[in-house]
């Protein structure tokens, strides 16, 4: 069972809204260790330079996508065992199954909750303390 | 979601983004119209409404969400070629962004309420555009369009998607550590020991950071006999025995890096950091953005041509590409695009601009502070002068240096605050829309300039005389369709807004193509309500700027849009409040130009330092048209205390400014003509008057202190400053000083008279 306090996570959005929303509610569940970044190559240098446990990405993002972000993780390898969770305000079924392809470990659809973000999380971690 | 307060502070920023959004929408949509957007410009239309949408569901604005919904939906169909983006669809396009805009604002409670008739049918047109968008139906999967966005559970339900266990565990727990210690080498060049750096000194540093072992290479060192003072021949190798940061350690070389050889690796070939600047992000994320090797879209092949179209326009960056394979001609086959994508990936990524936001009210703050500097400096600069030190004291030099580096941090202050007019302009299509819309004429804007900076006070107060003087260019300027045909002219009327930068202020023109001033017109309306005399000899420029006099209006009918009783004086007493101008020239039947000419910023004034009754006083130099020292027989007396004086063969009214502003007893002897100088200003009305004062000592640049805030309104006074000497000075408001002058007149009079 891993602490939540414990987690080291980043969130990768081009919306700065939405990166304090994330972090709000990723606070409340007690995630102390959050990093920013505001475009996929930010994302990524932010990932190499110190790696994380999980990163939140949105999708729609300009240039580079949440997809094309999550294939580049998974790329290099230093950084491929990172989880992912896609935030995404759309999902239809070439997403999903494009996403699964490269490996996301699950979706948050907005709007969401703190509880929401909870079950993600634990979704992908095991039950979080 | 509930409103909580930091849900609400997330909630202005989520409002300040939708500003941006929605400029970006419209530039897209602008774009298309014109007929100048592609697959790409849609794209960012989409992304921008998704945004909005995505962030609007988080704080529950429902009303925004439906709508954007259904926006998205659409631009969705015409994103994937579903629906054919042609004049229907811009159109409705147009009438959705507005709304949308509408819909933004009503959630911010900018405006009182939403037209949701007009909501619901724009909406109804969107949707009636899409169910006839041809035979492909929306892919089975997809949720309706008038249904919110699926919740996470649908994606499960729906897609069949299982969540993917993350094994904590299987994390390197050193993934993030550093090692337990570090080996530097350190080999500095000649050009070390002359830019004055010490190894010394470090060494010394680095020994900060915990224990070292400190080894000297001095194998290299030249002889006794050739050593030379400027050679470098010796290195060190030291062994740092503390888990830091590789950082850590860079930072201490950070300013010798290029001038030394310096390899920090890991102790005992330990495990190596990541390093960022090791890795090829850029080549990475090409990789990434290229097509997949096992295509699971059917469209892919769309991709690969756009990838090999990206490739062939591709600069060939060298680094890049393996020595083995640098191809040579543009790569062929789709097994090359990513190597080219990856190089064309740097120059994308090198566009970008890092920004961030700044509360205004901590720059204002930056801006008081330094002016206070400057001031600070100017007053030191002063004492220094008075204690009689050579010009060559290195107190002198010093302080020089630092008048220097003042100036510098004062515009790049500024610098901070400006703005360019892009925000200003890009609200004006859609007025431009409304108003054509409801006269009935074809217009088109034709916007140039947008990146021209500004301060951002002034960018705030441009958009009102922007949109009247765009309101009024419209309703009276341009001439309806058939008057347009009548003069062979092109059906669709331009309206032209463009910002340029003249001699250290910010002009903005706005143009029309249309019939012109009526000058009989305006020079009988003029006569009739008794501005000007009958018999007026007007020049034709004269006679165009009347319509900036109070009441006048040219109007038959006061129509829905220029109307409302506001004429274009309103816009003239609004530019010159800002310290600014407005003229218009114009060509009958072939339209006219309204230009008005602002300051940069509002935080500092170019003055004319003079001295009135003992009084150290600042006249704004833009209301100045010239200085002189009147000779004998100038001045004449009018009545009992006014006075006039001759300029250029005309007579203006003198205002004596100390007795006006109370700085000299009532019984201080008249102006005598003799030690004294005449300051001849204009008043905002265009009407001239000369102010009398003592002398004048300079023209000086200075930083308007507010009068109001600190100590309370003084009428004839606008603001005030200090000055280098410590003193306050007050800045003249020229207008107030006439109208105060007047009165004073007027009551002296009378007092004589009772």
């Amino acid at each position: 069972m891993p602490a939540a306090s414990a987690l080291n996570v980043l969130i990768v959005d081009d919306q700065q809204s939405m990166r304090i929303l994330v972090k709000t509610c990723l606070n409340q569940i007690g995630v102390k260790d959050i990093r920013e970044a505001a475009d996929g190559e930010a994302g990524l240098r932010e990932l190499i330079t110190k790696p994380a446990h999980l990163v939140i990405s949105d999708f729609n993002m300009p240039k580079i996508d949440g997809l094309a972000f999550l294939r580049a993780i998974r790329a290099h390898p230093p950084v491929a065992n990172t989880a992912f969770i896609m935030l995404t305000g759309r999902a239809d079924a070439d997403l999903v199954q494009r996403a699964v392809q490269f490996g996301v470990n699950n979706f948050l659809v907005k709007p969401f909750t703190t509880a929401q973000l909870k079950a993600k999380l634990e979704s992908v971690f095991g039950k979080l303390t | 979601m509930s409103a909580d307060d930091p849900f609400e502070a997330i909630k202005q920023t989520f409002f300040l983004e939708c500003e941006e959004l929605l400029t970006d929408l419209e530039a897209s949509v602008t774009a298309l119209t014109f007929g100048d957007g592609d697959g790409e410009t849609i794209n960012a239309a989409f992304r921008a409404i998704h945004s909005i949408k995505g962030g609007a569901g988080a704080f529950g604005l429902e009303d925004l969400v439906r709508f954007a919904h259904v926006f998205e939906t659409f631009m969705d169909e015409l994103r994937s070629g579903r629906k054919a983006c042609d004049d229907t669809a811009i159109r409705a396009m147009l009438h959705a962004s507005d709304v949308l805009a509408d819909h933004v604002s009503f959630a911010r409670g900018l405006i009182p309420s939403m037209d949701e008739e007009r909501s619901a049918t724009v909406a109804n047109d969107l949707r009636a555009l899409m169910n006839g968008a041809g035979p492909a139906p929306l892919p089975a999967a997809a949720p309706e369009p008038s249904a919110p966005a699926g919740t996470t559970d649908e994606i499960e339900a729906a897609f069949g998607f299982k969540p993917v266990m993350f094994n904590l565990d299987a994390l390197p727990e050193d993934a993030a550590m550093v090692p337990e210690g570090w080996t530097i080498s350190f080999k500095p060049h000649v050009r070390l020991y002359e830019t004055g750096n010490e190894p010394a000194l470090l060494l010394r540093e680095l020994a900060r950071l915990g224990p070292c072992t400190v080894t000297l290479h001095a194998e290299a060192l030249a002889p006794f006999a050739d050593l030379h003072e400027t050679a470098a021949g010796l290195s060190w190798t030291i062994e740092l025995d503390a888990p830091v940061e590789k950082t850590a350690i860079q930072e201490i070389f950070e300013f010798v890096e290029d001038e030394c050889d310096l390899v920090i690796a890991p102790k005992g070939g330990a495990l190596d950091t990541p390093d960022v600047g090791d890795v090829d992000i850029a080549a990475l994320l090409a990789a990434a953005t290229a097509p997949a090797s096992d295509p699971v879209v059917p469209a892919a092949a769309d991709v690969d041509i756009q990838a090999l179209l990206a490739a062939a326009q591709a600069p060939l960056v060298p680094p890049i590409q393996s020595a083995g394979e640098a191809p040579t001609t543009a790569p062929q086959t789709p097994t090359k695009a990513p190597a080219a994508t990856a190089a064309a990936a740097p120059a994308t990524s090198a566009g970008t601009q890092a920004s961030i936001r700044v509360d205004l009210d901590r720059i204002d703050k930056l801006i008081n502070v330094v002016g206070e500097l400057v001031i600070q400096q100017a007053m030191l600069a002063q004492s220094v002068a008075e204690c009689g030190l050579t010009a060559s004291s290195t107190v002198k030099v010093g302080l020089e240096d630092l008048e220097q580096l003042s100036r510098e941090i004062q515009d790049s202050v500024m610098a901070i605050r400006a703005q360019p007019v892009k925000s200003v302009f890009q609200r004006m299509p859609r007025l431009v829309r409304e108003v054509a819309e409801m006269t009935g004429k074809q217009v088109r804007l034709v916007t140039e300039g947008e990146a021209t900076e500004v301060d951002k006070t002034v960018v705030d107060r441009l958009a009102e005389p922007i949109t009247h003087m765009i309101r009024n260019a419209i309703d009276h300027g341009l001439e309806d369709s058939e008057g347009r045909a009548a003069a062979g002219k092109p059906k669709e009327g331009t309206i032209r807004l463009a910002a340029l930068h003249r001699s250290g202020r910010i002009v903005i023109e706005v143009s029309d193509d249309g019939r012109g001033i009526n000058r009989e017109r305006v020079r009988k309306i003029a006569i009739d309500r008794g501005l000007i005399a009958a018999d007026a000899n007007l020049t034709n420029e004269e006679t165009d700027n009347l319509i900036f006099l109070p009441g006048f209006s040219t109007a038959d009918t006061v129509s829905d849009i220029s109307g409302r009783g506001v004429g274009m004086d309103v816009v003239r007493r609004s530019i010159q409040q800002l310290g600014g101008r407005i003229s218009i020239a114009s060509t009958p039947g072939k339209g006219s130009v309204f230009t008005m000419s602002l300051p940069l910023t509002l935080a500092v004034l170019d003055g004319m330092v003079v001295r009135a009754g003992g009084q150290t006083l600042l006249s704004p130099l833009p209301s100045i048209i010239e200085s002189f020292t009147p000779r004998e027989g100038d001045l004449h007396r009018i009545g009992a205390r006014d006075w006039v004086i001759r300029f250029r063969d005309r007579f203006l009214p003198l205002i004596d400014t100390a007795k006006v502003l109370g700085f000299s007893p009532p019984d201080r002897g008249e102006i005598n003509g003799k030690d004294g100088i005449a300051i001849v200003v204009e008043n905002e009305g265009g009407s001239q008057v000369a102010l009398w004062v003592d002398d004048i000592q300079g023209q000086r640049q200075v930083v308007i202190k507010s009068l109001e805030t600190n100590y309370r309104k003084v009428e004839g006074i606008s603001a005030a400053t200090i000055l280098g000497d410590g003193r306050v000075a007050l800045i003249l408001d020229i207008d107030a000083l006439v109208v105060l002058g007047r009165q004073q007149a007027n009551h002296a009079d009378f007092k004589i008279a009772s």
